[in-house]
């Protein structure tokens, strides 16, 4: 194997695997945004996933082993990568200027600009994330025999986790609207013909990734109460997992 | 000035027999370097151009120890890179009736009956193998749609020979050559010395046996020992200052040299090309070619009125002058390049000429514009259109261009013999340096074919037989001939820094190339030569006495670089002016006014000068020798070429 | 961009100037006037150089040789762009038209570990040449070749082929991409043979090698930002990268030594 660890190693090999992890990831955020987005179904459709999943438990073990080992290469590869591009500069220009003609925003705030920034500050969302609804650290007791659609609640109506969780679901759209195109093209999936709607879809997911997240400290920190019980839930798609008559559990999704 | 005139015989070590076996015979009786004993020798190849690179490339394979010289940061930066249209090779793809014997035949007489037989005969010859050699390395030439190769029709032909890359064959070529000469240097049997410039030539027992150079990154003076140099270090066009050669090309190597004891055949033989984009300013450092290709349908005019002052798009069609049309009915604005040369200059003299200088003629499209359509003339030339507008801020879509000639090839070079070596024993000069194969005329798309014949196909050979059929003594840069050179190097450079004076290398380079331009360009005569010899040798003590280069020899130094190519275009400028008021004819890129006929085309005289001037240097205060090697046409008969 | 009165220029130039590798260097500003909007930007830096060895002071050093856009030679970072404000166009054709009168112009060396400077804006881009070394051809002996016909090469594969073989070796890629990286230089070569049969012998060889030698030499990795393929004076596309990615991956996979 150590001819796969050479070859990984490279520039290009490193990028196979940032590209493979992120698309991983990407394809987790879907999962999750899926099934935030029964939040807006109601307590207990959200309550019935939210059981059915930790059901699973040989499939979330294995999920959350790859997801875990996914973020870490991913963040490990980050570093490393950006560490030797910065050497590979050496001394910085006085000036510096994009050339591209295509772009619509400028250079600097350009998310590939920012990939290593935005991906650090979602790593320090993620950090806040996991602390909040996985280990529940930091809120006493507040949290003790919640619904996981009352913990929810809780927790993204406190005004500054609102503001953290907002700006973080922002900043990893802002990262996978680059990161999603990115890694088709570091994987080589490249043609004239399809780039075009690929590098459109990456932003699109961006888009998605950012308002679908962000919605939902939004939309509970402007609203007293939850939005499921002043507007009809008839719209959200029925999840496979649900069973209606599960009890609930303090455990929350993935 | 009184030149001392010799006839000797040169031996060119033609081989005898018919001119078709020539070559096979001299192979086959050429001694060889046993595998073995190839390890044993030392090869120099000064230049990666297309000649330099492939030799070198070529000897490494053959396991001889190769050091490589340039002067640019890489050897893919070399000038070859710059040829647009293509490469001519006698494979008769297209079945229009071309052959060895054709393109043979088509080089001597677009050479203007000024080239060794034998040795455009075996260009045309190997011309094949090339293509062959190139599309092997992945050159992508052009294809046609069934995959197989593409050919087009350049000037001075009837048949489609010439193969191409877009407007990039030259570079595309040399990435081939380049690639192979990588490929030895990883595989160690090249030693690469980029940032050199040789600035001599050690002669040992006769032999060239090495060179001296400068490290332009350091300024160290580096001495390498070899059993053979080879010299593929291009052409002198920068004599003239602004022509289409880079910047960097220079005559010093081979200027070294010929003052070594090599002889230096027919200088005066320049090319200038007929389409090029006039000098804007003063400030001009260097002219840009429009591809030949342009005259299939660009037409040629000036106004009728010399005071004409109109923009091109308000003057009428009766007001035009099509002069290549008037004049050549047959060819109109397809005539070879010497002769449409002479014909914008015979223009604008006459005070026809168009643009803030006056020294430029139109080349109209609206024509083939109006025919063809605006999209099947940007199908041809779009790129160059784009290159013009990019230059000039004009569109010539819309305006005509304005174009003007510019010294462009040079025909002249070292003498050598059928084995391409010197008159020094050792010395091997390939390619643009050397002077053997285009005659007093170069035709489009050879000059690549000439320098790939000479480096994958001549000098693996000939070299090989220098090496077997000589007894070289060992000699190493340990030997007091070597360090009296790095000594005289040294001082030279230290003269040019010690002098201390008020003008700048580009200004004098300048006022050389307008005297160059002005009194040994498109038309010369006899007071104006004499004039210039005159103006050369003022002009060069004027240097020695005047220049002003800052800094010191152990930098990087780039004013330095070009006094001391500069000083040697001062010597050699004197020789080749010489050489033209020594031709009492005209031919090829060569114009005598008083030797034309009546309608002022070009009179050769095969009675008193069918030969290669070949000329010795005899010391600094003293004239060249001159030689002679007759040129004996057995296979085609002396014509006067006529495009009427 | 363009100046349309045509009217001559004064400028302020901010120009790098270092004297030698292992020498700080420092930025030293100077006053031009005049300028003929016709001029080329070498030509610019041409009198600027006249007039510093008339008073005396070193000329700035800058590579440069055909002048006409081909060889690749000259390179600067002007006002923070790869040869200039112009695309596909390298410094040597870059023209003052692009200027406005009384512009302040900062011109730089390309910046790269792997590119270290020699003298004021002269870099050692001999990195390239290694990288080439380590693949970046066919292993053909002179006088082994078969006829040039015998494989038929369909001419949209030549085409493509030709469309990364157009890289001139100029180092803007490098010099654009915030990481430094040299990987659309890399992958034109890589490119431009795997297109065409001859250069399929090698492929998986030649990939594994000519990155290896690219991380050696210090360049950064592709972060897909797409700054070479703007500043390529030769249009070289980004898509190249992508093959080359495809072919690491194959060769990767397969590679049996």
């Amino acid at each position: 194997m150590n001819w796969l660890m050479n070859a990984l190693s490279s520039s290009v090999g490193r990028k196979f695997v940032m590209a493979l992890t992120g698309l991983f990831l990407c394809l987790f955020l879907v999962i999750h945004l899926a099934g935030n987005l029964l939040l807006y179904v109601g307590p207990e459709t959200y309550g019935n996933y939210a059981h059915a999943l930790h059901e699973q438990k040989a499939f979330l073990l294995l999920s959350q082993v790859l997801l875990y080992s996914a973020f870490l290469l991913h963040i490990f590869l980050a570093f490393r990568l950006t560490a030797s591009n910065v050497t590979a500069r050496f001394v910085s220009y006085r000036k510096k200027a994009s050339k591209r003609d295509d772009r619509v925003v400028a250079s600097v705030v350009a998310p590939e600009a920012w990939m290593f920034r935005s991906g650090a500050i979602v790593l320090l969302f993620l950090i806040v994330h996991l602390t909040d609804f996985k280990f529940e650290f930091g809120w006493g007791e507040v949290l003790a025999g919640q619904t996981p659609y009352g913990k929810a609640g809780v927790i993204l109506r406190d005004f500054g986790r609102a503001i953290i969780y907002a700006l973080g679901s922002v900043a990893l759209g802002v990262h996978v609207s680059h990161g999603l195109a990115s890694a088709f093209q570091s994987l080589g999936v490249s043609h004239p013909k399809y780039n075009g709607c690929v590098k459109w879809s990456s932003v699109a997911f961006g888009w998605i990734v950012a308002v679908g997240f962000a919605s939902f400290p939004v939309i509970w920190a402007l609203t007293a109460a939850p939005p499921s019980q002043t507007q009809p839930a008839t719209h959200a798609q029925p999840a496979s997992q649900v069973q209606p008559d599960a009890p609930h559990t303090h455990a929350l999704p993935i | 000035m009184s030149t001392a005139t010799e006839h000797q015989n040169l031996d060119a070590r033609v081989p005898d027999g018919p001119i078709d076996q020539k070559w096979t015979r001299c192979k086959n009786e050429m001694k060889l370097v046993s595998p073995n004993n190839k390890r044993k020798y030392d090869i120099i190849v000064v230049g990666t151009g297309l000649a330099g690179a492939s030799a070198a490339a070529s000897l490494g394979e053959l396991g001889y120890n190769v050091k490589a010289f340039c002067y640019q940061d890489s050897p893919r930066r070399a000038h070859s890179i710059a040829a647009q249209g293509g490469i001519n090779a006698a494979k008769n793809y297209p079945n229009d009736g071309d052959s060895v014997w054709r393109l043979f035949y088509d080089t001597v007489k677009g050479g203007d009956f000024r080239a060794r037989e034998s040795n455009v005969y075996r260009l045309a010859e190997v011309s094949g193998n090339i293509i062959d050699q190139c599309v092997a390395q992945g050159v992508p030439f052009a294809r046609e749609y069934g995959g197989t190769l593409a050919n087009r029709t350049f000037g001075g032909a009837q048949v489609s020979r010439t193969f191409y890359c877009r407007g990039q064959t030259g570079q595309q070529l040399l990435l081939g050559a380049y690639s192979a000469l990588m490929r030895q240097v990883a595989a160690g049997k090249v030693e690469l010395f980029p940032r050199r410039e040789m600035l001599d030539l050690v002669v040992v027992e006769g032999n060239a046996r090495g060179i001296v150079c400068r490290n332009m990154v350091t300024g160290e003076i580096e001495t390498h020992a070899a059993h053979a140099v080879l010299l593929c270090t291009g052409g002198y066009g920068n004599a003239y200052y602004l022509s289409t050669n880079a910047k960097g090309c220079n005559v010093t190597a081979a200027w070294r040299c010929h003052k070594r004891g090599a002889y230096f055949a027919n200088p005066c033989y320049t090319q200038i090309h007929p389409t090029c984009i006039p000098v804007k300013g003063a400030y001009q450092s260097k002219l840009t070619l429009m591809s030949e290709s342009l005259r299939n349908d660009g037409r040629v005019w000036v106004p009728k009125d010399v005071n004409d002052s109109r923009p091109p798009s308000e003057i009428p069609e009766e007001d035009r002058d099509y002069y290549l049309e008037r004049r050549y009915p047959a060819f109109g604005n397809m005539v070879p390049r010497d002769v449409a040369s002479r014909a914008a200059k015979e223009r604008c003299d006459a005070g026809f000429g168009v643009g803030e200088t006056g020294l430029a003629v139109y080349l109209d499209f609206k024509l083939a514009i109006a025919e063809q359509g605006r999209d099947a003339i940007e199908a041809k030339y779009g790129n160059l259109f784009h290159m013009y507008k990019k230059i000039t801020d004009e569109d010539p879509y819309q305006v005509p261009m304005r174009i003007y000639p510019a010294v462009h090839y040079a025909m002249g070079g070292l003498w050598v013999d059928y084995h391409l070596e010197s008159t020094v024993p050792g010395l091997f000069v390939l390619g643009e340096a050397n002077f053997s194969d285009h005659g007093a005329n170069r035709l489009g798309a050879s000059a690549l074919m000439q320098g790939l014949a000479d480096g994958y196909f001549v000098a693996p050979y000939t070299v090989g037989h220098h090496l077997a059929s000589r007894s070289l003594s060992s000699v190493t840069t340990a030997h007091p001939k070597f360090k009296e050179i790095a000594v005289e190097a040294r001082n030279r450079i230290e003269r040019l820094l010690s002098v201390n004076g008020n003008r700048t290398t580009d200004d004098i380079h300048r006022q050389l190339g307008q005297i160059m331009w002005d009194n040994c360009g498109m038309a010369r005569n006899a007071q104006g030569l004499a004039a210039a010899i005159e103006q050369i040798r003022n002009l060069r003590d004027e240097f020695w006495q005047n220049v002003k280069i800052l800094g010191t020899g152990e930098e990087l130094n780039q004013s330095l670089e070009h006094a001391g190519r500069l000083a040697d275009f001062l010597e050699f400028g004197e020789l080749l002016a010489q050489d033209a008021l020594h031709r009492e004819e005209s031919c090829g890129g060569h114009f005598r006014e008083e030797h034309q006929t009546e309608d002022n085309e070009a009179r050769r005289d095969d009675e008193h000068f069918c030969y290669a001037a070949a000329w010795e240097f005899q010391g600094d205060d003293t004239d060249e020798k001159l030689h002679k090697e007759p040129l004996r046409f057995n296979e085609v008969e002396l014509t006067t070429r006529s495009y009427k | 961009m363009t100046n349309p009165a045509k009217k001559r220029l004064s400028l302020h130039l901010r120009i790098w100037r270092q004297s030698r590798t292992d020498e700080a260097g420092e930025f030293r500003d100077y006053q031009l006037q005049d300028i003929s909007p016709d001029m080329s930007f070498l030509e610019m830096l041409d009198i600027l150089n006249q007039q510093l060895i008339e008073q005396g002071e070193a000329p700035v050093a800058f590579d440069h040789d055909c002048r006409e856009g081909i060889c690749g030679t000259c390179g600067m970072m002007i006002n923070g762009q790869a040869h200039g404000p112009d695309h596909e166009t390298t410094t040597c054709q870059l023209h003052m038209r692009h200027f406005n009168d009384g512009d302040t112009i900062i011109i730089e060396p390309w910046r790269a570990r792997a590119f270290p400077v020699l003298r004021d804006l002269i870099v050692n881009r001999s990195a390239f040449d290694r990288i080439i070394q380590a693949g970046g051809y066919v292993s053909i002996k002179t006088g082994q070749a078969p006829e040039g016909n015998a494989n038929l090469i369909p001419q949209q594969h030549q085409e493509g082929s030709l469309d990364a073989a157009a890289c001139i070796g100029c180092g803007a890629c490098v010099a654009a991409c915030k990481n430094a990286s040299a990987m659309l230089f890399t992958a034109a070569k890589v490119s431009h043979f795997v297109q065409l049969p001859q250069g399929a012998p090698e492929r998986t060889k030649r990939v594994l090698a000519m990155i290896n030698q690219h991380d050696e030499e210090g360049f950064g990795a592709c972060t897909n930002t797409s700054e070479c393929e703007a500043a390529c004076p030769a249009a070289v596309s980004v898509s190249h990268i992508a093959r080359l990615n495809r072919e690491y991956l194959k060769a990767m996979l397969t590679a049996t030594d």
